[in-house]
């Protein structure tokens, strides 16, 4: 397995060590940015999307279809969409009803406008041979509170698109968001009731990611080194993390790129190369300060494979 | 981003007005948004009011009392450039359903801006009714081109002005024809378009009949 790089900052922490590090194993999981542009303007919000936001581009059918079928020559289980708000990408419906005729699907949406304009369209998807699931960002059970980033209203609408996505044999789950010190069982039962309203399953999967902060930022979290990795992880604990069994497609600037994971697209160091092949082939350092999370908190944007 | 150049701009009323850029040959689909961004880099997303095969771009717009883009772009002149996003968007006027569905439209303020674009770019689209809701009847736009195309309600909430109906759209609902093989297209601020959709589907239209448009004022 080679180094993407020779550079010191990609091998060592700044002061000095070996920086830990991924091998990646056989590809899983494929995930597609559909664009940084989205309907919301959350100012949490990793990607940094809002509306006519171009920083990742738009995919087309055309770029997905070689992709697709590389991924399927290396054995991938599940093609995985995110945004963005992969609704906002006009040629998405069509690329999902693609990518479902080869592997499951999972898509990370708000689930508002973008998405329940397209209802009837995405509702025809059930016919296709793999299963769809969707998961929703719900930031928290309290409705006001998510409506303060994400706009009025969007808590009910999110809610109410979970139910009819339910209704219609589709897999949904939520992602919320982690509070510093939280009581996680209490605010996860915090969702039954609402869930309940809407028609819901009380006890659906719910997902929790910490603040990853806005693109580009310069997080004050200890660096990932090698000595962590194999003094607290096992090789079970490390072939979960993303950047081992899954890799997203990002377009820039009119190019696909092939990035370690999806928390990692605003630093070059981590676009691994044009296939998805050579990107296999490549040890993938720790260096993202969005990286700790994954140690420190196990996350995972994935919906299982 | 890419820039374009500003050809006019048209006040209305006091706080609505149009804003006419160079098209430079950009291709959009009636119902797509452009964001486009103050000197500062602040963006917001606008709904174009031009047809498709029209030469410029329009937008119409509310200068908002403390909105950073609004307040920056009705300050522009013919000749200023502005940064634009490439088109995007997710609501498309008429084009829902089967070709020979019919459709009824429902805005609210510059929430008529998609419903002009696509009456502009599709000579064939003929509307079952159109109800449009203005504060002032000042802030009204297209009357005339609306009237020509589709039966025309129009609601004016802050003044008195006949032959229109004095009040919100909401109180016009009972006319809003509920007929098979129709696609409701909604349009404007939130409180508006959630009390639409819930008559609609109280009224037996099935949510994928139902189109929404948000707009924000900010």
């Amino acid at each position: 397995m080679r180094e993407k790089s020779n550079a010191q900052s990609w091998l060592l922490t700044p002061d000095g060590h070996p920086r830990g590090y991924i091998g990646s194993q056989a590809l899983a999981e494929l995930w597609f940015h559909t664009g940084t542009n989205c309907n919301l303007s959350c100012p949490f919000c990793l990607e940094g999307s809002k509306p006519g936001d171009n920083r990742i581009e738009f995919i087309t059918l055309e770029d997905v279809k070689p992709l697709i079928a590389e991924a399927l020559e290396l054995g991938v289980k599940k093609f995985s969409f995110t945004g963005g708000e992969p609704f906002v990408n006009p040629w998405f419906v069509q690329i999902l009803g693609y990518a479902l005729d080869h592997r499951p699907c999972f898509v990370l949406t708000n689930g508002t406008e973008p998405l329940l304009n397209r209802m009837r369209q995405v509702i025809k998807l059930k016919d296709k041979p793999n299963p769809l699931a969707f998961r929703i960002s719900l930031d928290h059970p309290d409705p006001a509170k998510h409506d303060e980033s994400r706009g009025k209203g969007n808590f009910r609408k999110a809610i109410r698109t979970l139910g009819l996505l339910h209704a219609e044999g589709f897999g949904v789950s939520i992602a919320r968001l982690m509070e510093p010190n939280e009581d996680g069982d209490a605010i996860d039962g915090s969702f039954a009731p609402l869930l309940r309203e809407a028609g819901l399953p009380p006890d659906l999967p719910i997902v929790k990611f910490p603040d990853f902060l806005p693109p580009g930022s310069i997080a004050n979290v200890p660096n990932v080194t090698e000595k962590c990795m194999t003094s607290y992880t096992t090789a079970e604990q490390r072939a979960q993390y993303m950047c081992s069994f899954s890799r997203m497609i990002v377009k820039k600037n009119g190019r696909l790129g092939v990035y370690a994971c999806t928390l990692v697209d605003d630093d070059a160091d981590f676009d691994l190369g044009d296939t998805l092949r050579e990107s296999l082939d490549v040890r993938v350092r720790l260096k993202h300060h969005r990286c700790y999370s994954c140690f420190a908190c196990g996350s995972t944007c994935s919906g299982g494979t | 981003m890419p820039t374009s150049k500003v050809n006019a701009v048209h006040f209305l009323s006091k706080d609505v007005f149009e804003l006419v850029l160079e098209r430079d040959g950009v291709e959009f689909q009636p119902g797509d948004c452009f964001a486009i961004s103050n000197a500062n880099g602040v963006s917001r997303p606008y709904s174009a009011s031009s047809g498709n095969k029209e030469p410029w771009l329009q937008f119409v717009i509310r200068r908002m009392p403390n909105g950073q883009v609004s307040q920056w772009l009705a300050g522009r002149s013919p000749g200023d450039e502005v940064e634009i996003s490439l088109p995007f968007g997710w609501f498309r006027p008429g084009t829902n359903g089967a070709s020979s569905d019919r459709c009824v439209l429902v805005a609210t303020g510059t929430g008529i801006a998609p419903f002009l674009s696509a009456l502009r770019s599709r000579a064939d689209l003929r509307p079952l009714v159109c109800l449009y809701g203005v504060r002032c009847l000042a802030d009204a736009v297209g009357l005339d081109y609306l009237r020509d195309r589709c039966p025309l309600r129009l609601c004016v909430s802050r003044e008195d002005a006949p032959p229109h109906h004095h009040g919100r759209v909401t109180d016009l609902l009972s006319e809003i024809p509920l007929e098979e093989h129709t696609n409701y297209y909604l349009c404007g601020l939130d409180a508006m378009i959630d009390e639409v959709s819930q008559w609609l589907e109280q009224h037996g239209v099935h949510f994928t009949r139902i189109h929404r448009e948000v707009f924000f004022n900010a």
